[in-house]
């Protein structure tokens, strides 16, 4: 079944796959499990059972989970009709979008949760505008608010998985559906639907555990509503005198339980419904034809998706950079480009953060990038027990907090027997955004994959092709939207990490995230936003030119 | 839509200044690190043979210092001790709990030479554990107020801030004028207080208020989370939503932030209750481990010098020093105090803080 294009190296390939994330991903984590078990210098196979039987941890947990499946749903809802209307209607053509809806992504969690209570608190910017809002804006600081927030941030991950999964079911298979006499309804529910499932699953999955695993909103809105998750209190007995990592592990290992569970139903429901979609013949890019009203209720749900994910978040974010007085309001004389001024000066520690997080970025990406794909092809379709490994160690990173993995990292880097003086240098930071964003280039290139009929590769063969030839003529072509969107992803997100920094950043060196984070901290709340809009506006830029460049490719 | 583009265009405005900005100090920044350690110190020299005691020591290298904020405050420390000794500083910048959690995940191979921390308790705490380094003949240690820092010359207190009610002025007319004050209705749903686990000051405050008022002193919190007192974040984080007008007052509030926006222009003020409050010390020392020692005694002693001293007090601190004065504040004299018992407070901080963060979760 299998073509037998890597299949002399599958087993040398797997053995130094396994062998690398052992050392990169299980080794940290195991060191910390080690800790969580050595309660008082002695062995307690049990402390974690106690801890957690202690700390009130059944409510926690139910918050977390809770949570998890109500972002899930919500960002279904938000996700869904946007990926179709992108896929599948004339308005698809609007590439733009694509990179406008990275933006909620890019923007650091507890930054956006920012922006909407400076938005909706007593006095804030609605308020200022609307007084009657006073009425509705209490009801915001709620469960349902938190939801809105973090789904609205975490949408934009759903719907590039579907789009693509979309734009893969080529039309042949609807338009034969249509010729034999297939309905709109039906051909959603017999076969598109169905084939969306898989990629479907695996983003919820991803959204579920971005959720529990998410610190920054808890942090910020969810302390403040006193909605408390499971990585609120590991932050606490992580970050706060005194320090215990014994319970913050086994509050970890509880958490990874349960992704572990998320997982399994995961990888068990996408085997069983992957289909290759990806063949040999010419796909139909198949578009609906679409009334006006159509086409204006379209432009209208993403005009109010627009407005809700980034308008007023930046609303409240660059007007917060803008402000002279934080204490005055909104007022034309209030404002201030100052802070833009302060923040650009050449040689300010604020510019070369930015400088550094960019670089760092860059670096970081490009080489999860290249073990990401490698882990990917290397899991294929999970069937053997070393594949479901690889799979299982790969995704392991997004599915513990960022704050044990680091913690980890820093034990097993920071050992006193350590050969390799990683620990204080860049090579620590790098080395830290690639493990803990390595799962986006895995899946990512992983659906990509999963979707090429392998009667592709064995075309390629036939006609004398040889593998590395199959490889770069076949392979790497069809894997390479994956692998670009693992890339953006990556880089992105490490361009605004903020916990695993914190820590692991050599003493005297800043990044984009830090610095914002150190100016709330010291009060110059308008420095960070100023920088929070900077960062992002670059970043937005650069993967605006890149897709620009990346189209052109296509054209030639 | 519109706001969306109103922010692109923005950001794109500042991308363009960024990149061209970007190219000219990406080289002139790493030459001047590389140079900073190679400077001659002639002043460093100097100042030395001034010190009545030891054998002199040419400093040279560099010092690791995790030093919690205010950050203003530190970087203008390691400026003027680079400027004065040569000795580069390799500075981490947080608050006092991250940089017990770095030391934490450091155990095994300590980077740290000189911490310089914003909770005694934590330092006292460190004391008990044997980590730090015992400088009885710091320069200058004489004259730190004597409660506030260790008889051993483990650690000593460079500064301290004091606690008490910060309001929006727009919103308050007539601030609170005591503790109990913060229980009447008229504050309801109005009221932040930091989070103990979260700011070393605020749980000064509230094992402080505890360890002066006995068993009797939980009514008083309990009070407070009847009328809505809301517990948010650390310092800074309750101080923002009362500057932005979202609540009209922190009670136990550091005073240096009150002080540091109030200088801004932001509508901020603070009022120390008559019937006491707690100055909260801000101590440094030396970690055991240092690989830099010398250089680490250099740093404690320049934190003690008239120097740093008139830059605690720039920064509207309280200086450690009994022979230097407030600037632009309270001086201690002037804010009434509960008699606190800081053994008690290092020895229950935990209890009390699992009890106060229940009581308002």
């Amino acid at each position: 079944m299998q073509s037998s294009l890597f299949k002399n190296y599958v087993w040398l390939g797997m053995g130094l796959a396994l062998a690398l994330l052992g050392m990169l991903v299980l080794a940290p984590l195991l060191i910390v499990f080690g800790t969580s078990l050595y309660t008082d210098q002695k062995l307690d196979l049990l402390a974690p059972l106690q801890i957690i039987r202690q700390s009130e941890l059944s409510e926690v947990l139910f918050n977390s989970i809770w949570l998890g499946l109500c972002v899930i749903a919500a960002t279904t809802v938000l996700a869904f009709p946007l990926a179709w209307i992108m896929a599948k209607t004339p308005l698809r053509r609007h590439k733009w979008l694509d990179i406008v809806l990275l933006i909620p992504f890019m923007t650091p969690p507890y930054i956006g949760s920012m922006g909407w209570m400076l938005f909706m608190q007593t006095n804030g910017y609605m308020e200022q505008f609307i007084p009657a809002s006073k009425a509705i804006t209490p009801a915001f600081f709620s469960f349902g608010g938190m939801v809105a927030i973090m789904s609205l941030h975490l949408f934009p991950f759903l719907y590039l998985l579907l789009r693509n999964a979309l734009l893969q079911i080529g039309g042949s298979m609807e338009e034969a559906a249509a010729v034999h006499g297939g309905g709109f309804l039906y051909r959603l529910r017999r076969i598109v639907l169905p084939l969306l499932l898989s990629s479907y699953v695996m983003g919820s999955l991803l959204i579920f555990v971005k959720t529990i695993a998410e610190f920054g909103t808890p942090a910020t809105f969810g302390r403040k509503i006193g909605f408390y998750v499971m990585t609120s209190e590991i932050h606490k007995y992580i970050s706060s005198w005194p320090i215990d990592f014994g319970k913050a592990t086994s509050l970890a290992s509880v958490l990874l339980a349960a992704c572990l569970v998320m997982w399994y139903i995961q990888s068990t429901i996408s085997s069983r419904y992957s289909y290759r979609l990806v063949g040999g013949k010419g796909a139909i890019k198949q578009t609906a034809t679409m009334s006006r009203w159509g086409r204006i209720l379209c432009s209208l749900y993403i005009g109010v998706l627009l407005l809700a994910s980034i308008g007023i978040p930046y609303f409240s974010i660059i007007t917060a950079s803008l402000l002279k007085l934080r204490g005055v309001g909104l007022a034309w004389d209030n404002l201030t480009l100052q802070h833009y001024v302060e923040l650009l000066t050449p040689g300010s520690s604020s510019l070369n953060a930015l400088l550094n997080s960019f670089g760092l970025s860059i670096v970081a990406s490009t080489i999860a990038v290249v073990l990401g794909t490698w882990f990917a092809l290397t899991v294929q379709r999970s069937r053997t027990p070393g594949q479901k490994l690889v799979d299982l160690f790969s995704l392991l990173p997004n599915t513990v907090p960022g704050i044990v993995i680091v913690v980890g990292l820093i034990l097993l880097w920071n050992a006193k027997w350590m050969p390799i003086p990683l620990y204080n240098t860049y090579g620590m930071v790098v080395l830290t955004y690639v493990i803990l964003f390595l799962p986006y280039t895995v899946q990512y290139v992983k659906a990509s994959y999963g979707q090429i009929d392998p009667m592709l590769l064995q075309a390629g063969q036939v006609f004398g092709g040889r593998r590395l030839y199959v490889l770069r003529r076949i392979l790497l072509p069809l894997l390479l939207p994956g692998m670009l969107a693992g890339w953006m992803m990556t880089f992105t997100i490490s361009n605004r990490e903020l916990v695993a920094s914190l820590l692991v950043l050599p003493p005297s060196m800043k990044t984009s995230a830090t610095y914002i984070f150190a100016q709330f901290e010291q009060g110059e709340v308008s420095m960070g936003m100023a920088m929070a809009v900077i960062s992002v506006g670059i970043t937005t830029v650069l993967l605006l030119a890149m897709n620009v460049f990346s189209s052109q490719q296509k054209v030639e | 839509m519109k706001l969306a583009k109103k922010g692109m265009m923005l950001a794109l405005t500042a991308f363009m200044g960024v990149s061209l900005a970007g190219c000219g100090t990406a080289a002139s920044n790493g030459q001047a690190s590389s140079e900073a350690s190679a400077s001659p110190s002639a002043p460093a020299a100097s100042t030395a043979a001034e010190q009545p005691q030891q054998t002199e020591v040419k400093l040279s290298g560099s010092v690791v210092v995790y030093s919690a904020g205010p950050e203003g405050l530190a970087n203008k420390i390691k400026e003027g001790f680079e400027a004065k000794t040569g000795v580069k500083v390799e500075m981490f910048q947080g608050t006092t709990g991250k940089i017990l959690a770095r030391m934490e995940a450091e155990k095994s191979n300590p980077a740290v030479d000189v911490l310089v921390l914003a909770s005694l308790p934590a330092m006292q705490g460190l004391k008990e554990e044997g980590i730090l380094m015992s400088y009885p003949e710091a320069a200058n240690a004489d004259k730190l107020i004597a409660d506030w820092s260790d008889k051993d010359g483990q650690y000593f207190s460079y500064s301290a801030s004091a606690l008490g009610i910060v309001y929006n002025t727009k919103l308050v007319q007539t601030p609170p004028a005591s503790w109990a004050d913060l229980a009447k209705p008229e504050w309801n749903g109005k009221v932040n207080i930091p989070d103990p686990s979260l700011s070393g000051s605020a749980l000064d405050f509230i094992s402080g208020y505890l360890s002066a008022s006995g068993d009797s002193g939980w009514s008083l919190f309990e009070s407070y989370k009847q009328n809505g007192v809301a517990m948010a974040g650390a310092n800074q984080e309750a101080l923002d939503p009362v500057i932005t007008g979202a609540k009209s007052v922190v009670a136990a509030g550091v005073d240096y932030m009150a002080y540091k926006a109030k200088a801004a222009g932001e509508p901020v003020d603070i009022v120390y209750p008559k019937e006491g409050s707690v100055i909260s010390p801000r101590p440094a020392a030396i970690v055991g481990t240092a690989k830099n020692a010398d250089n680490a005694k250099a740093f404690i002693d320049y934190l003690l010098s008239d120097d740093a001293q008139q830059m605690v007090t720039g920064a509207y601190l309280l200086p450690g020093r009994s022979d230097v004065e407030a600037k632009d504040r309270a001086s201690v004299d002037e804010i009434p105090t509960f008699n606190v018992n800081w053994q008690w407070m290092n020895e229950n901080s935990d209890s009390v803080t699992t009890k106060f963060t229940q009581l308002f979760k």
